[in-house]
């Protein structure tokens, strides 16, 4: 199942208690879609880079999730019709770290390529020195 | 006459390919902002040497963070 990442910015109006039960409404609702939660990265109340809704702060977590595609459409249904979220964003992580999981492996293969090849080389050198001291 | 100006010419250097930065978050403030002046407005190739690639990944890590609200669409 792809691995999605969720990031929301909440009104600073809201109390910390609030809060806290309208996210876990959405995990609630997350997990009724048979998702997983991954990673819950929290930043808190920061400045907007613009005003919205007349106000200069927002709360911003990012949350990392893993689940079937068909929850994505129930989660930002719901996302939308709350007026305590200003602005959200879910992405496919699968689809967009896919380039980079290649360059990753891509790499770590020519490291180990290149060990493999130095180890052999080692090895050569040193059968050729004992099979010339054991010729002396 | 005017004395003619001389330059000296640097070398460009994609970053994302010089350090391997294959993904491009746009949560990663601190990266953005070396390709985002005050004005808001995304450095040009001609102006940062990214790679064409990186470039558009660039473009979308930049936009979707004026969305939330992380970047200004519009500068000072």
């Amino acid at each position: 199942m792809p691995l999605f990442e969720l990031g929301m910015v909440l009104s600073p109006d809201f109390g910390d208690e609030e809060r806290e039960a309208f996210l876990a409404e959405v995990r609630q609702l997350l997990e009724g879609q048979g998702c997983t939660m991954v990673k819950e990265d929290v930043w808190g109340k920061r400045t907007l880079a613009y005003e919205i809704k007349h106000r200069r702060e927002g709360f911003y977590t990012f949350w990392q999730f893993e689940g079937p595609g068909t929850a994505i459409a129930p989660l930002e249904y719901r996302l939308r019709l709350s007026d305590e979220i200003f602005r959200y964003l879910t992405l496919n992580l699968d689809r967009e770290l896919q380039r980079k999981r290649k360059m990753d492996q891509l790499r770590a293969d020519r490291k180990a390529a290149k060990a493999s090849a130095k180890a052999k080389a080692q090895a050569q050198i040193q059968a050729q020195a004992e099979a010339a001291a054991e010729e002396a | 006459m005017a004395k003619k100006k001389y330059f000296v010419k640097r070398k460009k250097v994609c970053k994302f390919s010089a350090e391997g930065i294959d993904y491009i978050d746009y949560k990663d403030l601190d990266l953005l902002r070396q390709f985002v002046p005050v004005s808001g407005k995304i450095l040009p190739r001609r102006v940062s040497g990214t790679n064409p690639v990186y470039q558009r990944k660039l473009t979308r890590a930049v936009k979707r963070a004026r969305v939330m609200a992380l970047l200004p669409y519009v500068g000072d």
